[in-house]
């Protein structure tokens, strides 16, 4: 159910007549697959070398799984359409052919979907012992 | 180091495109050595690449923002030419949008019902479907629908001493129910109707309003339709016509369960999980038992329609407008191309005035589809606006249609709404983007044109050709249009100088109802008579342009011919001025007879008798087997007259004396009077209203204004064809001005330089107007040849006249001249001011 609040308009001065008035519904937590736990892991991990190549080595790496280019960037693309991440491109390479390379950080909605996640699981796992 | 597979890499590059495609094939080839160079693995890669292809959160054209936020900011910065380009593309679409909904009305709009989808229609092709009594048999034992009847229409009304003509229509006591309608006041009758001792009557909205003038009282009132007496229970809702547009039913009547009349047709909805070829199969099974039971009756054998009830029902009336919606829609999607031509036009300047801009902007990487996404995106933001205005200028010219549908005959518009529905919306949506292409492609390919080095120097002859060619187009276009306008005029022009072959002058007609006898009306004739100002009088069954039809045939019972009849007085034909030209006129007296004595026109004669003398010849008139069939024997022939309108071919017509024959109850009463007609209506009608008896009026005019009427269909597609071509006429004459105003920018230097050097204005502005006048006679070369193919078409609407009147091309292109010598006027004036020493610093 909504929650009734006075909320002052994004760009007004704080007075009596612009404050806006509307129902905010509680936002359900930012649902994370697994495979896109891991990608935001990698990136999280790498810091500020997060690009293609080392987000597939990191994962192959650490979660012992074959990762194909095209499932890499349509996640990465899905996350970066969900705010999650940011994207930009720099540092062409002769190595790479000339083509510069894509790069990826974290976005603080993704450091929150990723904390949610945890949390979640740390309350499922909570007093079990497999 | 080897290099990964070439074809695998483009493959990659359609798959995901753009800078995104680089970043994807670096990936791989800086990974590609240490997986062992093997193709294989590449191929396997490029190939998973297809889930980025297909996924729904795509990054979808990376930057398009961009494209339109410097559409819009270059559109801020020149708003006038924006709106131009809007404007311009906002009256075509505006007259598109109208027309269509014109079309939409007659060929797709479902009935204002709940759960319009499922109502069908079910009828016979040539007859009524059955009569009333086998419909209540099969009615409740019918599964795939649930079927109301309706019987027959027409009539007229009378409320106290006043009748008017109204659209009746008996509907069976589950009409309502079926269609599921609503009232605006009262309710709709159910089952106890079928045996009320004094029935119910349901009044549509539009009678409501203009006879009862919206009386929010009127439920008990008692009215009479067609001689029986109805109790209004109810008024339909506004939306709600009937069944059968565009005719509008004033009131409705219920079926009686006893009744021996026939049902014209069947309106139904079909229960649910039945489609229309299950209720076509069941409603073959009943019209079979019907047959089986009443071999008899040769109506039943009339083929079966079962079709969704959508548009306008009858055939005839889908065909009758059918040919002029077909001209006016080619004429407004010629408009419509006109219009796209300008923005064309319009577009291609800007792009020459940032020809350079766009050429350094290229040099320096600007890739050529991004320069074309450009200029489209610009052209998207006209379109939407132009969409946004047309269907505001939509909205009014579909009013200012409906303030011109008045001069339609009753039947043919009121069941027409032009509003904008969904079909309408998704059509102009269509047409927009479609217009929206094909004047953004040429712009957008020459500003992302390869070759750079002319543009850099602010070389602009291509563009400056091309925009003249498009400026060609539309002139031919126009001219086109002018030249069909001009015929249709013309054809109009000759239609009203039509001879009718009678004398209409300073006659007044009364239509009047008696069911009294033949002495009552003659009494009545010799009253009129009397009047001050009234020179003579006549009764006639049937007046222009609404003519009785008959049947007629040489041998009894055998395929009986239509003809139009004619029941008069024996003065009729001295009081009309139509000359006897062979063989004798009615004699004066005479009495009821089954063989009458018959007059027939020349075409009849010619018909009917092409070698000999018909006077004295013997002809059965009367249509089989619904009417006995009389012996008229021939005493004469008279000149041939117009008797439906005043376009229409010699059709065969027969006259019988009113001394002969009853006829059905209904007259007209003519009146010749001394001086202005109308002023003579009020005295006649006061007089015929005042006669006592059953006698009622009904209608009433002048003879003049009957005929000038029966032009309207003339003059619809004259004015609505003007209307579009001044339109077409408007669009181009702005875009020759364009061209005209621009090559003069362009050429400021030029100008300068010459003033410099000595040329006299004059000679700066012949240059200017040579200019103008060098392409619109181009253009106007194109039209005429265009025309020369395309005019054939319009011979059906010109009523005779020919095709290639050398008139209508004559004027069209004199006009076109004269218009383009008005467009360049401005321009050539602008070019002499300008001033040499600006001109000659001026970039």
């Amino acid at each position: 159910m909504g929650e009734l609040r006075r909320t002052p308009g994004p760009h007004s001065p704080i007075d009596g007549d612009s404050y806006l008035l509307y129902y905010t519904e509680q936002m359900p937590p930012t649902y994370l697959g697994e495979f896109e736990q891991i990608v935001l892991l990698a990136i999280l991990r790498l810091g500020e070398k997060a690009y293609g190549v080392p987000i597939r080595a990191e994962i192959e790496n650490r979660a012992s799984r074959k990762v194909t280019v095209g499932a890499l960037y349509s996640t990465l693309d899905r996350l970066e359409a969900k705010g999650l991440v940011h994207s930009w491109f720099a540092d062409a390479t002769a190595q790479r052919g000339g083509r510069s390379k894509r790069y990826f950080k974290l976005l603080p909605a993704g450091m929150e979907a990723l904390a949610g996640s945890k949390a979640v699981f740390d309350r499922m796992w909570e007093g079990l012992h497999v | 180091m080897s290099d990964p597979p070439k074809f695998a890499e483009s493959l990659l590059r359609r798959l995901v495109g753009g800078r995104d495609a680089d970043a994807v094939a670096g990936d791989l080839r800086e990974t590609f050595e240490a997986r062992g160079a093997s193709r294989l693995w590449y191929w396997g890669q490029v190939l998973s690449c297809f889930a980025v292809r297909f996924s729904l959160h795509r990054r979808a054209l990376p930057g398009i923002g961009t494209d339109f936020s410097r559409a819009v900011r270059r559109m801020r910065r020149n708003p006038g030419y924006a709106l131009t380009a809007m404007l311009c593309l906002a009256l075509a679409l505006g007259v598109n949008t109208t027309l269509f909904s014109f079309l939409d009305s007659m060929y797709f709009r479902k009935l204002p019902v709940p759960d319009a989808g499922r109502i069908v229609e079910i009828r016979r092709q040539k007859a009524e479907f059955c009569t009333a009594q086998n419909y209540f048999a099969f009615r409740d034992g019918l599964r795939s629908v649930q079927a109301a009847a309706v019987s027959g229409s027409g009539g007229y009304m009378e409320v106290g001493r006043t009748a008017f003509v109204a659209q009746a229509e008996r509907v069976s006591s589950n009409y309502a129910r079926v269609l599921r309608l609503g009232t605006t006041l009262g309710a709709w009758f159910g089952p106890e109707s079928e045996s009320a001792a004094e029935p119910p009557a349901v009044i549509g909205y539009r009678l409501w309003k203009t006879r009862f003038a919206g009386d929010p009282s009127i439920i008990g009132t008692r009215v009479r339709v067609m001689e029986r007496d109805y109790r209004i229970v109810g008024v339909a809702r506004p939306e709600f016509t009937g069944t059968l547009p565009p005719m509008t039913m004033d009131v409705w009547l219920p079926l009686a369960r006893r009744s021996n009349s026939r049902i014209t047709s069947l309106v139904a909805r079909m229960a649910p999980g039945e489609n229309l070829a299950s209720v076509r199969a069941e409603m073959r099974v009943i019209s079979a038992r019907l047959q089986a039971a009443d071999p008899a009756d040769k109506t039943l054998a009339s083929p079966l329609v079962v079709q969704p009830d959508a548009g306008f029902v009858f055939e005839w009336n889908r065909t009758f407008f059918l040919p002029i919606l077909t001209l006016l829609s080619a004429v407004s999607g010629m408009v419509l191309l006109i219009a796209c031509v300008n923005v064309a036009n319009l577009l291609l300047s800007r792009a020459t005035v940032r020809q350079r801009e766009i050429a350094i902007r290229q040099s320096l990487g600007a890739s050529r589809p991004r320069l074309f996404r450009e200029t489209f995106a610009e052209g998207l933001l006209i379109a939407a606006g132009g969409l946004a205005l047309g269907i505001l200028i939509g909205y009014w010219s579909g009013r200012a249609l409906e303030l011109f549908l008045p001069s339609l005959p009753a039947a043919m518009y009121h069941g027409l709404t032009l509003d904008v529905d969904w079909r309408v919306a998704l059509f102009l949506a269509a047409a927009g983007i479609a217009s929206a292409i094909l004047f953004s492609l040429p712009p957008a390919m020459a500003s992302s044109r390869r070759n750079l080095n002319p543009a850099m120097k602010g070389d602009t002859i291509h563009t400056s050709r091309q925009r003249e060619l498009y400026s060609v187009v539309q002139v031919a276009l126009s001219l086109t249009l002018l030249i069909a306008t001009g015929l249709l005029l013309r054809a109009l022009d000759r239609a009203q100088h039509v001879d009718p072959g009678f004398a209409s002058g300073h006659r007044v007609f009364v239509n009047v109802r008696d069911l009294a006898s033949q002495p009552q009306m003659d009494s009545l004739v010799e009253r009129v008579r009397e009047l001050a100002g009234v020179e003579d009088a006549t009764l006639a069954g049937t007046i222009f342009p609404n003519t009785g039809v008959d049947c007629v045939s040489a041998e009894h019972e055998a395929n009986p011919r239509q003809a139009r009849s004619n029941i008069v007085d024996p003065n009729y034909f001295d009081f009309m001025r139509i000359p006897i030209v062979k063989g004798s006129g009615f004699a004066p007296a005479g009495s009821i007879t089954e063989t009458p004595r018959v007059i027939l026109n020349e075409t009849m004669a010619r018909n009917f008798w092409p070698d000999t003398d018909p006077v004295g010849k013997t002809i059965w008139l009367g249509c089989p087997p619904d009417q006995t069939q009389k012996l008229g024997t021939v005493i004469g022939i008279a000149r041939d007259t117009k008797y439906t309108s005043m376009v229409e071919r010699p059709m065969p017509m027969v006259y019988v004396s009113r001394r002969e024959d009853a006829g059905s109850g209904f007259w007209s009463l003519i009146v010749r009077t001394a001086g202005e007609p109308h002023r003579w209506i009020r005295p006649v009608l006061d007089l015929a209203q005042h006669s006592g008896g059953s006698l009622i009026v009904y209608d009433s005019g002048t003879l003049d204004d009957a005929v000038a009427q029966s032009l309207w269909e003339v003059k619809w597609q004259a004015s609505l064809l003007a209307a579009l071509g001044l339109l077409a006429i408007v669009l181009a004459a702005i875009g020759v001005y364009g061209v005209v105003a621009c090559s003069v920018a362009q050429r400021t230097r030029e100008i300068g330089i010459r003033m410099a050097l000595g040329a006299v204005p004059l000679d700066v502005q012949w240059m200017v107007l040579a200019h103008g006048l060098r392409v619109t006679a181009i253009g106007i070369a194109a039209g005429l040849l265009l025309s020369a193919f395309t005019v054939r078409l319009l011979r059906g609407f010109l009523y005779g006249l020919s095709p290639f009147d050398p008139i209508a091309f004559a004027a069209a292109s004199l006009a076109w001249i004269a218009i383009a010598v008005l467009a360049s006027w401005y321009p050539a004036r602008r070019a002499t001011r300008v001033d040499p020493l600006t001109a000659l610093n001026y970039e």
